[in-house]
């Protein structure tokens, strides 16, 4: 799944879902909720507990399990080493496990690797929804109508985010220009070179593309007046404040339930 | 009463040492249809941005200017902004790149932009997008995504944009110099229908002149870096000045360049490349866009590979110059290709890049791709280094280039600097310099002005007088008379091979 | 009457306001407050209890307040079109850059396993969308907006670190964003983008010693936040600077601030 397709919120998400139509807004505060109930804490019940609420409410994203696989695999893949670390080398407490040089494992750590590695799932799990179930143009329309962010950069941000899929491209034909140059099987330093030298002419043609398209912005009127109307209408209703309270709720069940496990630990004291 | 009036107008873009142009003198009035021609860098697309009101003179804008330039006799700048404030925008703006012009994700979300910043109210807005989409016959609702358009429906989305807000004065600046010669005669029909229909002021850039000659009634020609050289209705004005034109890069009709007469050798070639029931697909797809084509390279002829847009043209050439995996059938590289290196494999998709430069030259469609170096000679030696020639050499077979090319002047610029026909010059160049027996082109001459057209014609048929093969993707019928023995027409997912003249 | 002042050579007047210097001292007045009420009694800044979120609370106020005050002191040119576009585009690469940054990560942290704290080598990559946005563009605000639109898109794109990638983009542009105020936006040379590149790798040291990898001991803490500081200046500010001239003189900065300096072609 390229990064293109996760952007343009491929064809496999259900976007009649309920949780799907909310508001962009209100998914976005639901993100913020519940990762910042659980980077107040390290510990297996919390973050445990909000992973498996967010999974319940997997049926109502419109988001198939195995899109839902295909699109986390970086998370899911990254999860499991934080943990892995955090047990080898992080603070002991309880019966050693291991002892082998500075990897020491024991009963505590390895509760403290496991409770990582939830909680980086617990907090990816719903950026990707986000993701996989909003459109970018209705998020920068709630974010400038509702949120009133300075429409200036919420829409030059939206262009430029629509020229992703062409800096793609863009990147693959000066990968296969440089093999036709020549460049390109020299071993690591070499394609590391190639590859900086890649990067750099992406940025002129970006840069170079982003002067245009300003320009052709402006000649439409942008940019002049922050007097403007809205053709798509971004409305908060009552069901997206719903959707925020629920979001809350989780993030306040999955802290509830560490308290009551004894194991919520707040991190600022 | 005139629409634009310049007096004594020049502008000087910042970060360049000459200026655009000076002392501009020109009245357009309401109605009328102006075609502005002038070589390359006259300063053409700058006058049209000024019209606009894009340039900012100011302490932190971009250039600096000289003399007045007003519409309706408000400086341009000024008249843009009001124009926005008052909900009806003075000009339009067509760009030459279409990719550059989509602002959103979807067809309909893009037209209503423009009229979103003019402020009208949310409920005229649909209705007029409707209609602009309607009068531009894009065929596609609103909910299409712009991403999957072609070339020629996104400009057609872009003027869609530009009607949409109803201006009295449409800007044009080279429209259809990044289309395929259909789709560019289908906008320029477009544009002759709406602006009969709305009687709007135009100004055009072009160099294809032919196809916009019945829409204009007056051509004004400027020189780089001065004004007006010559202005009046269009007849006339080519009369006088065609040749002269011509001479400096515009397509004018009955002017047009043509290629060298080619020196038969009455040798026979050797065949470099052999494909037999070839198929390929494009880049991440496994579906074939083109399957059972035949095709023999042979030294010293030149193959042209035509069809219409969607064919495969592009793909094919890549996988002929072993960029790109073909999914079905052999492309196998004869022993002449070979060279002498026995460990190497028979396609050329499996061969290492440093035995690939030296074997088959790529010619890419947008030059910029190729730039490695910070310098142009140092651009023309990467190639030579590559394949482990000593510096002396490098160097004389660097400086024969830059001769051969007229680039000597240019070899220590940057290449990003260059001009379109510049750069196309050192992309070419950089595909030389290893002496490759094989030369992949994929439209070599794509958007070049008429000057450049005839030095790279001149260039390949030298080439091919010399041994090399080539295969050029084109949609351009005159490269193709001028230079190609064999052409393959490609019909997606089929190939037909014809020989021509 | 004549100007008894040394001309200024740039079109912004700055005078040193007491305003700006206030609120700048109250941000920074303000954190000390908030390590001191978070550490109390005897446990130092790198101290037993390692999970602690003082840090980048105290972190954030200072910032702010730093920023606002260089803010409030200088004129600010307006940022227009082709600058905001420009920026978003910057940081769309950036994001880019990340996602790919990311994927090369894990196999080369767990390379450094055998020294964690090593890891923090690595980071000045994901500081370089802020100082090159800076240091293109040349506006109060770019580094954060460069960075935030680099670290949300590669939020958006799926990483490991989901939604906490933007608080991290936040404080990591803040961090380049101050060493630019406190040069009062006027400075955009090879001094300006080190001092950016350390600003944000201070920030991203501190953040991830405490939030990140809260189990680390003291002594490893100070060896990955040092490692970062060294990656933010090399990685981000060596080679923002070098990447700024170097697409400068491809001539494509001409529209911005940054391309008016550059020689005439």
């Amino acid at each position: 799944m390229t990064a293109v397709d996760l952007l343009a919120g491929a064809a496999d998400t259900d976007r009649s879902a309920p949780l799907a139509r909310a508001n962009p807004v209100a998914k976005l505060a639901v993100s913020l909720a519940v990762s910042v109930a659980l980077l107040l804490t390290v510990d297996v019940v919390t973050a445990g507990v909000a992973l498996l609420l967010e999974l319940a409410c997997l049926p109502w994203c419109g988001l198939p399990a195995r899109s839902l696989l295909r699109r986390s695999w970086i998370v899911l893949v990254a999860a499991v080493p934080a943990g892995v670390v955090t047990a080898w080398l992080g603070v002991d407490s309880g019966a050693s496990l291991l002892a082998l040089g500075p990897v020491t494992v024991t009963e505590g750590s390895v509760t403290a690797g496991a409770a990582i590695t939830l909680r980086v799932l617990a907090i990816g799990l719903p950026g990707v929804v986000l993701l996989a179930t909003t459109d970018p143009t209705d998020l920068a329309d709630a974010l400038a109508q509702l949120l009133h962010l300075p429409h200036r950069f919420v829409l030059a941000a939206l262009a430029a985010t629509r020229l992703v899929g062409v800096l793609a491209e863009e990147w693959q034909m000066l990968s296969l220009a440089r093999r036709a140059r020549g460049l390109g099987d020299d071993g690591w330093t070499g394609r590391l070179r190639t590859a900086c030298g890649q990067v750099f002419a992406l940025l002129v043609l970006s840069i170079r593309r982003a002067t245009t398209l300003a320009t052709a912005m402006e000649a439409r009127g942008f940019g002049v007046t922050s007097q403007r109307t809205w053709a798509r209408r971004s409305e908060f209703a009552a069901f997206d404040a719903l959707v925020v309270l629920g979001g809350v709720g989780l993030a306040a069940l999955a802290t509830a339930a560490g308290l009551a496990a004894g194991t919520w630990d707040l991190l600022l004291s | 009463m005139t629409q634009i009036t310049a007096r004594g107008w020049g502008w000087r873009h910042s970060g360049r040492r000459a200026w655009a142009l000076r002392g501009v003198d020109l009245d357009v009035g309401s109605g009328e249809r102006v075609l502005l021609l002038g070589p390359s860098g006259a300063g053409k697309s700058t006058l049209l941005a000024a019209v606009a009101g894009l340039l900012d003179p100011g302490s932190d804008g971009n250039g600096e200017q000289e003399g007045t330039l007003l519409l309706d006799g408000v400086p341009a700048d000024r008249a843009r902004t009001a124009g926005v404030r008052a909900g009806r925008a003075r000009t339009g703006l067509l760009l030459q790149d279409p990719e550059a012009q989509t602002v959103l994700a979807r067809c309909g979300d893009d037209v209503a932009f423009g009229l979103e910043n003019h402020a009208v109210p949310p409920e005229e807005i649909w209705p007029r997008v409707d209609g602009a989409l309607d009068a531009v016959g894009l065929g596609v609702g609103r909910d299409h995504p712009t991403a999957r358009l072609s070339g020629g429906q996104r400009q057609r989305l872009a003027l869609a944009g530009v009607l949409a807000l109803r201006p009295e004065i449409l800007l044009m600046d080279e429209p259809t110099s990044m289309l395929d010669p259909d789709a560019g005669e289908q906008l320029a029909a477009l544009v002759g229908a709406l602006l009969s229909d709305t009687r709007a002021t135009c100004l055009l850039v072009e160099h294809r002149v032919a196809m916009w000659l019945d829409l204009v009634d007056r051509v004004v020609v400027l020189e780089p870096g001065g004004g007006v050289v010559a202005d009046g209705p269009s007849s006339e004005v080519l009369e006088q000045q065609g040749a002269a034109l011509a001479a400096r890069g515009v397509w004018v009709p009955g002017h047009l360049p043509t290629g060298p007469a080619r020196r038969d050798s009455g040798v026979v070639g050797e065949v470099l490349l052999r494909a037999e029931n070839l198929q390929v697909s494009r880049r991440g797809t496994t579906e074939p866009v083109l399957s059972g084509v035949d095709l023999d390279v042979v030294s010293g002829r030149a193959t042209a590979l035509v069809g219409p847009n969607g064919s495969g043209k592009s793909t094919l050439a890549l996988a002929l110059s072993g960029l790109a995996r073909h999914t079905g059938g052999d492309l196998v590289a004869q022993p002449p290709l070979l060279g002498e290196d026995t460990r190497l494999a028979a396609e050329p998709e499996r061969w290492r890049p440093r035995d690939l430069v030296r074997r088959i030259g790529s010619v890419f469609q947008d030059p910029r791709h190729q730039f490695v170096a910070s310098t142009v000679s140092d651009e023309l030696a990467v190639g030579p280094r590559r394949i482990g020639l000593p510096e002396s050499e490098v160097a004389a077979r660097t400086d024969d280039l830059l001769e051969r090319l007229r680039l000597v002047h240019l070899a220590r610029a940057n290449p990003f600097t260059l001009s379109g026909g510049e750069q196309r010059r050192v992309s070419v160049a950089t595909a030389l310099a290893t002496r490759p027996r094989l030369l992949v082109l994929d439209e070599p001459t794509f958007g070049q002005d008429a000057r450049t057209w005839a030095e790279l014609v001149a260039l390949l048929a030298g080439l091919l007088d010399d041994g090399a093969a080539l295969v050029t993707a084109t949609h351009d019928g005159a490269l193709v008379d001028a230079l190609a023995d064999d052409v393959l027409t490609l019909r997606s997912a089929a190939a037909m091979t014809g020989a021509a003249g | 009457m004549t100007s008894t002042e040394p001309r200024e050579t740039t079109h912004d007047a700055t005078r040193p306001s007491a305003q700006g210097a206030a609120i700048a001292l109250t941000g920074v007045v303000a954190a000390v407050a908030i390590v001191v009420a978070g550490f109390p009694g005897e446990q130092t800044l790198f101290g037993s209890d390692p999970t602690n979120l003082t840090v980048p609370a105290a972190l954030l106020v200072a910032l702010v307040g730093l920023w606002v005050g260089g803010w409030t002191t200088t004129t600010r040119p307006r940022w227009r079109v082709v600058d905001i576009v420009v920026a978003s585009v910057i940081g769309v690469v950036g994001g880019f850059v990340f996602f790919a940054w990311n994927a090369a990560w894990l196999p080369l942290s767990t390379g450094l396993t055998f020294f964690p704290p090593a890891s923090g080598i690595l980071v000045g990559v994901w500081l370089l969308p802020g100082v090159l946005g800076g240091l293109i563009i040349r506006r109060p605000g770019a580094a954060l907006y460069t960075e935030l639109v680099a670290a949300t898109l590669s939020a958006l794109l799926g990483n490991q670190w989901g939604f906490a990638t933007v608080w991290y983009g936040f404080l990591e542009g803040m961090g380049a964003e101050v060493v630019f105020a406190l040069l009062l936006f006027r400075r955009w040379g090879l001094g300006a983008a080190l001092g950016a590149g350390a600003g944000a790798g201070v920030v991203v040291g501190l953040l991830d010693a405490f939030v990140y990898y809260p189990a680390f001991s003291p002594g490893y803490k100070a060896v990955y936040v040092a490692a970062t500081v060294v990656s933010g200046v090399v990685i981000a500010g060596l080679g923002a600077w070098a990447l700024t001239r170097s697409i400068a003189a491809t001539g494509a900065l001409a529209p911005l601030a940054s391309g008016r300096d550059a020689r005439r072609v």
